[in-house]
């Protein structure tokens, strides 16, 4: 018979895990930021909206047009980006999600809003394959783009050693490069008299055994001095990703707890009716929470593409989509700082399974964590579990 | 014994069509086996539509990853087929398509009983999205295995068999038919209107929910093992999470908890996409864009008449086939204005726009009926005669006055 579960053999090295943890909580920054839409949309309507991800799509692709228009397209002449560069990017995805998610709101989920819940899940499901096959067909014919690399100016790493590598071996190494320099110039200045590279005489042969002797016992030098060492390697880039990321969050934060019109928004969400007889426009409400919420998601969009390097298509919001949902549900829906755990767990927990050697299942894990939580704590981690009466 | 006369000499009709169906309509067709193809798998998606129905639209319990048991079914039958069963599916093909689909049953049965359990602590949202998650899993589960055929997939002999593939939709819809008239099914129903109230009437509401879940499950992993050979070949895009939607849209358009409702859903859902294959290869792009605002003129048009009008049928009915009008014109000016701008006169190819155009009415019918095409009725004689009778009263009525 076949075995049902045919896993591989899981080759751990620990002196990885710390850069898989900073990775995943880099990754799990922009998770959070696309909860945040889902939590904040489900905390005042009520609705799981669907059609985020694929706001989150439209922001990716606000972020690259952005950038084109700035210079960096195919035909662009632009050399480098500065950190001006970035700033209107993620502006230009912030604009392209915002609007879309007010126009989703008003001219889809409004209508229905006073009908059972399923139908506008199903009007969500029906908008977000509208967005993802009809974008398809329309933006640049649906090929897959990417986000140049010359936008961000901040390109190198930031190295910290947490275990310092052997240094002895390390000077050995370095000691070998004259040497190889060496026998490299050699084989080059005998290259010119052979007929090709692929068919040298004896002595050619000799020099380019010599070379790849060296390179070799350089090489194995460094991966030696590597050994037990604990690096972490945080490209400038991602740091400013989370800068970006804590502002926004803070921006967030006092918009919600602190002006007259987060003090709506949680009034709406506690009780939808009675916030109306207080006087709220409701209708003003759920368009500024879904405008903030979508404004996020193309913050996150922007970021994605720009800083982990995400390849954009009209389909590429469907999955950090998925699991910015699962992240949300996860930390317990509505709740705006379980939004960012889950996030930020959602994340750790994906890079942990690529790093323990099961990257196929990357994208299974999200789901594993949410049924395993849901069934032990139905809301959430930070949610509360209401008891219903009849 | 009425009801059983007329439920044989139902099926005996239905049996004849299928015969005439199969020996003539699709004989004289030039493209037989496309076609054929075409009719097998309405049948499937029937027998899905209404297996979903059972779970979401009777019970109440939200499931949004039914294309999972569609999987397990499909791949427990290609599996059995190409091992264990190898001989005896090539010896008895139509005999084995029996034996399949009951694997595939058993396969999803034990899949369904397993999400199922989730269900007695969730509800609403949060099982909606166990069940998207389960059936993730299972799709990526399957995605990594070597004996599965990975992504690519896996073939499997083709035995067509139109009756084996209407025969379970026919199956399916006499189960949940028979089901909703007895006292079970009311327990069923009660479940739905109200878990707690429900319980506290001596309704075992664990035990209906999982039910609900085996028994829906296992027809769709019946369908699957009969797709598996119907087309001849099985690869995971065949059940994404595009899938699913799908099916749960064929529920919710058709009504939910209408049995018949799904049918039909399930049949112009599987057609309306697979016919749009036929479009031309190359469609300028204004004429989608001036259609695309066509139809927001005519939704926009006739949600406004909802608002206003609510006793007059005849004239909201005018007005309705009036904005329809009035949205044709749309496009119809739209297009020739847009002709003008040089982005739109790119072209596009037109099979691309299937999705798109599914997702269109699924959005617009959501806007216009949000209760479903049937809502929770059901398409009987009575029903039928009920129509005309209202109309009747309607009638004498203005004539004596």
């Amino acid at each position: 018979m076949v075995s049902l579960l045919s896993l591989p053999i899981a080759s751990v090295d620990f002196t990885t895990l710390p850069q898989q943890l900073v990775n995943g909580l880099l990754l799990g920054a922009i998770y959070a930021l696309i909860a945040l839409g889902y939590t904040m949309v489900y905390g005042v309507l009520k609705l799981i909206n669907f059609a985020h991800g694929e706001v989150f799509m439209l922001g990716s692709y606000g972020a690259l047009f952005t950038a084109w228009a700035l210079g960096f397209g195919p035909n662009g002449n632009a050399a480098q980006g500065s950190l001006l560069t970035l700033v209107l990017m993620l502006l230009g995805a912030m604009a392209v999600s915002g609007s879309m998610g007010l126009v989703i709101e008003r001219f889809a989920y409004r209508p229905i809003r006073n009908h059972p819940r399923i139908a506008s899940l199903i009007t969500a499901i029906g908008l977000s394959l509208l967005l993802q096959y009809g974008g398809q067909v329309f933006i640049l014919e649906g090929k897959k783009q990417s986000i140049p690399e010359k936008v961000s100016p901040y390109q190198s790493n930031i190295d910290i050693n947490i275990v310092k590598p052997n240094e002895k071996l390390l000077e050995e190494a370095k000691a070998l490069q004259p040497k190889l320099d060496a026998a490299t110039a050699a084989f080059k200045e005998k290259l010119k008299t052979e007929k090709s590279e692929f068919d040298l005489s004896p002595q050619g042969e000799l020099l380019r055994d010599e070379v790849d002797k060296l390179t070799k016992e350089q090489r194995k030098l460094q991966d030696d001095s590597k050994k037990g060492s604990v690096l972490v390697q945080i490209a400038q880039g991602k740091l400013i990703m989370l800068a970006f990321t804590l502002v926004l969050m803070a921006g967030l934060t006092y918009l919600v707890m602190k002006t007259k019109m987060g003090r709506a928004m949680r009034a709406v969400s506690q009780d939808f009716n009675a916030a109306s007889l207080m006087g709220i426009n409701i209708n003003t409400v759920i368009s500024f929470t879904f405008f903030l919420g979508s404004v996020l998601a193309g913050a996150g969009a922007m970021m994605y593409s720009t800083f982990q390097s995400a390849p954009i298509d009209t389909f590429s919001g469907m999955a950090p989509g998925v699991k910015a949902f699962v992240a949300a549900v996860l930390g317990g829906i509505g709740n705006i700082p379980g939004a960012v755990l889950g996030g930020i767990i959602m994340g750790i927990a994906e890079n942990l399974v690529s790093w323990a050697g099961y990257s196929n299942y990357r994208d299974a894990i999200a789901f594993v964590i949410l049924i395993s939580v849901l069934l032990f704590r139905p809301g959430g981690i930070l949610g509360s579990n209401k008891v219903e009466k009849v | 014994m009425i009801w059983a006369r007329n439920r044989i000499i139902s099926l005996v009709i239905g049996f004849l069509g299928l015969v005439l169906f199969d020996k003539f309509i699709l004989g004289l067709s030039a493209s037989y086996d496309y076609v054929k193809i075409v009719v097998m798998m309405c049948g499937v998606f029937v027998t899905l539509a209404v297996s979903l129905n059972l779970i979401n639209g009777i019970t109440g319990q939200f499931s949004i990853g039914h294309a999972a048991f569609f999987q397990v079914g499909a791949y427990t039958c290609a599996l059995l087929s190409s091992s264990v069963f190898q001989s005896f599916s090539q010896k008895q093909p139509v005999l084995w398509l029996l034996f399949a689909a009951l694997f595939g049953a058993i396969g999803a049965a034990i899949a369904g009983f397993i999400i199922g359990l989730p269900s007695l602590r969730l509800k609403g949202d949060y099982l909606a999205v166990v069940t998207l998650g389960f059936g993730e899993i299972i799709s990526i589960i399957v995605r990594n295995q070597k004996a599965l055929g990975e992504a690519y997939g896996k073939p499997v002999d083709k035995i067509h068999s139109v009756f084996m593939v209407w025969g379970l939709a026919v199956l399916a819809i006499a189960v949940c038919r028979n089901l909703l008239k007895t006292a079970h099914g009311l327990s069923f129903l009660a479940v739905r209107e109200d878990e707690v109230a429900s319980s506290a009437m001596g309704v075992n509401v664990t035990k209906i929910k999982v039910t609900a879940f085996v028994i829906g499950s296992a027809f769709a992993g019946a369908a699957g093992a009969l797709m598996a050979h119907t087309k001849a070949f099985v690869t995971p895009q065949d059940f994404s999470m595009d899938v699913s939607f799908i099916i749960l849209t064929m529920v919710v358009l058709g009504g939910t908890g209408s049995i018949t409702g799904s049918v039909i859903a399930a049949i112009i859902f599987y057609i309306i996409p697979e016919k749009m294959r036929d479009l031309p290869p190359s469609i300028p792009m204004h004429v989608p864009v001036a259609a695309l605002f066509g139809i927001i003129a005519a939704v926009i048009g006739m949600r406004a008449v909802q608002q206003k009008i609510h006793d007059e049928k005849l004239k909201a009915a005018g007005l309705y086939v009036l904005s329809m009008i009035g949205g044709t014109i749309v496009a119809f000016v739209l297009n020739l204005l847009l002709k003008a701008v040089p982005p739109l006169q790119a072209t596009i190819i037109g099979s691309n726009l299937r999705m798109p155009v599914l997702a269109i009415t699924l959005v617009v019918l959501m806007l216009l009926r949000p209760q479903g095409i049937f809502g929770h009725h059901e398409f009987s004689l009575d029903w039928v005669k009920g129509l005309f009778k209202r109309k009747s009263v309607a009638t004498s009525g203005g004539a004596a006055q």
